[in-house]
């Protein structure tokens, strides 16, 4: 052992040769660290900037202030680009299929997890696995089949897909927000004559409130701008997503209108900043620790 | 659907969560009331996944062995769409371009989180990076690609600022040539927010200690990362890497709005197999291909299942280590 007092001097000594090394290097490399926020933060601005000039001082003058605001850009995304149409139809696929989601994952989470029986373990994994299953093994089917009942070009059609596709992510969250709850509280529940389905709507269900808005607004910002399904099932009818595509097809026939697309990519934008703005810290926190455990 | 896809916790998490029976005696009331509402509680979730997920799933696989305009009769055909499908330059190229994605774009987002997330350790600021750039992740990719598609074009800003700093012919970004470069280089912009935010919060979890005794022996930011951090990190790398394997195999969006002046689809050259599978039946100027389509759908299918089980018995094998 006496072969580290022999040595300790020295690596304390290059430590300190390291801090001093660090701390010429690390204000070097602020920069570097800050680019890809500062690449974020200026595409956004530009982006919302340029939604305020004309088309011709978007292209020769990508940098600076709009010298006039031009407010008429977004009337014009609004209804020359469908914006309109599409935002309503995004909002309530949104919110059907955010709400058909919990009211139909959530049981069958509290079920599986908190009830046991033969087979739940088996279940619980078919319904996870979805979470695998790429969208283009599914959306040949269901084309057909929605085709012959009917569903094609209909929003309802797109909100039973939205929940089906969206149930094995739903089941997966809730299930570990369940298993949180201590079993006293449902014991107790049950001494005192609740059934079963009391103790869940009234009991269990308000415990994981926190975990049923996790999902609804991971659900939200899904389906905002879902392009895939929207595109094969919609041949008419806009969302957010298409009325985009849309106009920036028309572009090629009626000429470059860049600010007006820019306007519209603003309003799909600005309800996610928002919604960022409040909830970003906690969504950031949620999924930092959903890794790191 | 797409943030749901791309930020599953750790998948395995889950399956070792396998319900244990109820603590109450197994004949209580109690307990008999739960058998009874278990079926009530699970059918509706049961039934409209089957019917969205499973069963069109399992109908592919028939699918893919015929052929079929998705109207009129079916035809069986047994393996001719597999065959076809590898004989088929589009499809290779396709296939290609996916592989390259998921390798060359995987190297990429990982060099650069890692890069971040060691630079922005106990750097000033790092709550309000981590906080701008990880928003990207929660816009549509479809906005996210246009915009790309504007930074880069002919005349767009990278060019002007490439002219402005002495490049006499910058690049035709969005060319046959560079858009499938330009088209990697967008995703793995969008991606590297999310895997350096993950990145740092598994960073953050590694205990000081290990730096000190790295410090007070003498290690080099290098050896740091390459000792300490990296196989810290093992477990949360492997599940980035499913992550990432499986939003790559599917991504769509940030190619369809390449379609540029050709019409609804973007060049073949750029295709990617999620690309190939909708356009073989939804593509508007041929005739639809289910066939070919559920066939291409299914190799996605069994990569994605490969890429996951592969990743994850990576964790496994660190984590019993």
């Amino acid at each position: 052992m006496s072969a580290i007092d022999a040595s300790t001097p020295r690596p304390v000594v290059r430590s300190r040769a390291a801090r001093a090394r660090a701390a010429v290097v690390r204000p070097l490399l602020l920069p570097f660290a800050w680019s890809l926020a500062a690449f974020d933060v200026f595409v956004i601005s530009w982006m919302f900037l340029g939604s305020f000039k004309t088309t011709r001082e978007l292209l020769l003058e990508p940098f600076g202030l709009p010298r006039e605001w031009m407010f008429v850009n977004y009337a014009e995304a609004w209804r020359a680009a469908h914006l309109g149409d599409g935002v309503l139809n995004s909002v309530i696929l949104v919110l059907a299929s955010g709400v058909l989601i919990l009211v139909i994952a959530a049981p069958a989470a509290y079920a599986l997890s908190r009830f046991g029986g033969r087979g739940s373990g088996a279940l619980s994994v078919l319904f996870i696995l979805g979470l695998g299953v790429p969208v283009q093994t599914m959306v040949l089917p269901l084309y057909v089949m929605f085709r012959q009942v009917g569903l094609i070009d209909s929003i309802l059609g797109l909100v039973i897909i939205n929940v089906g596709v969206g149930i094995p992510y739903a089941f997966f969250l809730l299930t570990a927000f369940f298993r949180s709850i201590p079993h006293e509280i449902e014991e107790s529940a049950a001494i005192d004559g609740a059934s079963t389905s009391y103790t869940f709507w009234r009991i269990s269900l308000p415990l994981v409130r926190s975990g049923l808005i996790t999902v609804f607004v991971l659900q939200a910002i899904g389906h905002w701008g879902e392009t895939f399904f929207a595109l094969v099932m919609l041949p008419t009818q806009e969302t957010v997503s298409l009325s985009l595509l849309n106009f920036m097809q028309s572009m090629q026939a009626s000429g470059a209108r860049y600010s007006v697309l820019f306007a519209g990519l603003s309003i799909v934008v600005i309800p996610l900043l928002v919604l960022y703005i409040w909830l970003g810290s906690r969504m950031i926190e949620g999924i930092a620790q959903g890794y790191s455990k | 659907m797409t943030i749901a896809s791309k930020v599953p916790p750790v998948l395995d998490k889950a399956v070792e969560r396998a319900p244990r029976a109820h603590r109450a005696g197994e004949g209580s009331p109690w307990v008999r009331s739960q058998r009874r509402s278990r079926f009530a509680f699970i059918a509706p979730a049961l039934a409209i996944y089957a019917a969205i997920v499973i069963v069109p799933t399992l109908y592919t696989v028939w699918i893919s062995f015929t052929s079929w305009a998705g109207i009129g009769p079916m035809q069986f055909v047994g393996l001719q769409n597999y065959t076809r499908m590898f004989r088929d330059p589009v499809f290779l190229e396709s296939f290609r371009n996916t592989i390259v994605i998921l390798v060359g774009g995987g190297i990429l987002v990982f060099a650069l989180s890692f890069t971040l997330t060691m630079l922005l350790q106990n750097m000033w600021g790092r709550r309000a990076v981590r906080m701008v750039i990880f928003f990207p992740t929660i816009v549509p990719a479809v906005v996210v690609s246009m915009l790309w598609g504007f930074l880069f074009n002919q005349d767009g800003l990278i060019n002007q600022v490439l002219r402005f700093i002495g490049v006499k012919n910058p690049p035709l970004w969005l060319g046959t040539d560079l858009l499938f470069t330009t088209i990697v280089l967008g995703m793995v912009w969008l991606a590297s927010g999310m895997y350096t935010v993950i990145l740092m919060a598994a960073a953050d979890g590694i205990p000081k200690e290990l730096y000190e005794v790295a410090d007070i022996e003498g290690a080099s930011m290098w050896q740091k990362f390459r000792y300490v951090t990296f196989p810290m990190m093992a477990d949360v790398i492997g599940v980035c890497a499913a992550l990432w394997a499986i939003g790559a195999l599917k991504a769509f969006e940030f190619f369809l709005t390449f379609a540029g002046t050709t019409g609804m689809l973007p060049p073949r050259r750029v295709w990617n197999f999620a690309l190939y599978s909708y356009a073989s039946a939804f593509a508007p100027e041929s005739i639809p291909n289910f066939g070919i389509s559920a066939a291409s759908g299914l190799v996605v299918l069994l990569l994605t299942g490969v890429f996951t089980v592969l990743s994850l018995r990576v964790v496994r094998e660190k984590v019993s280590r």
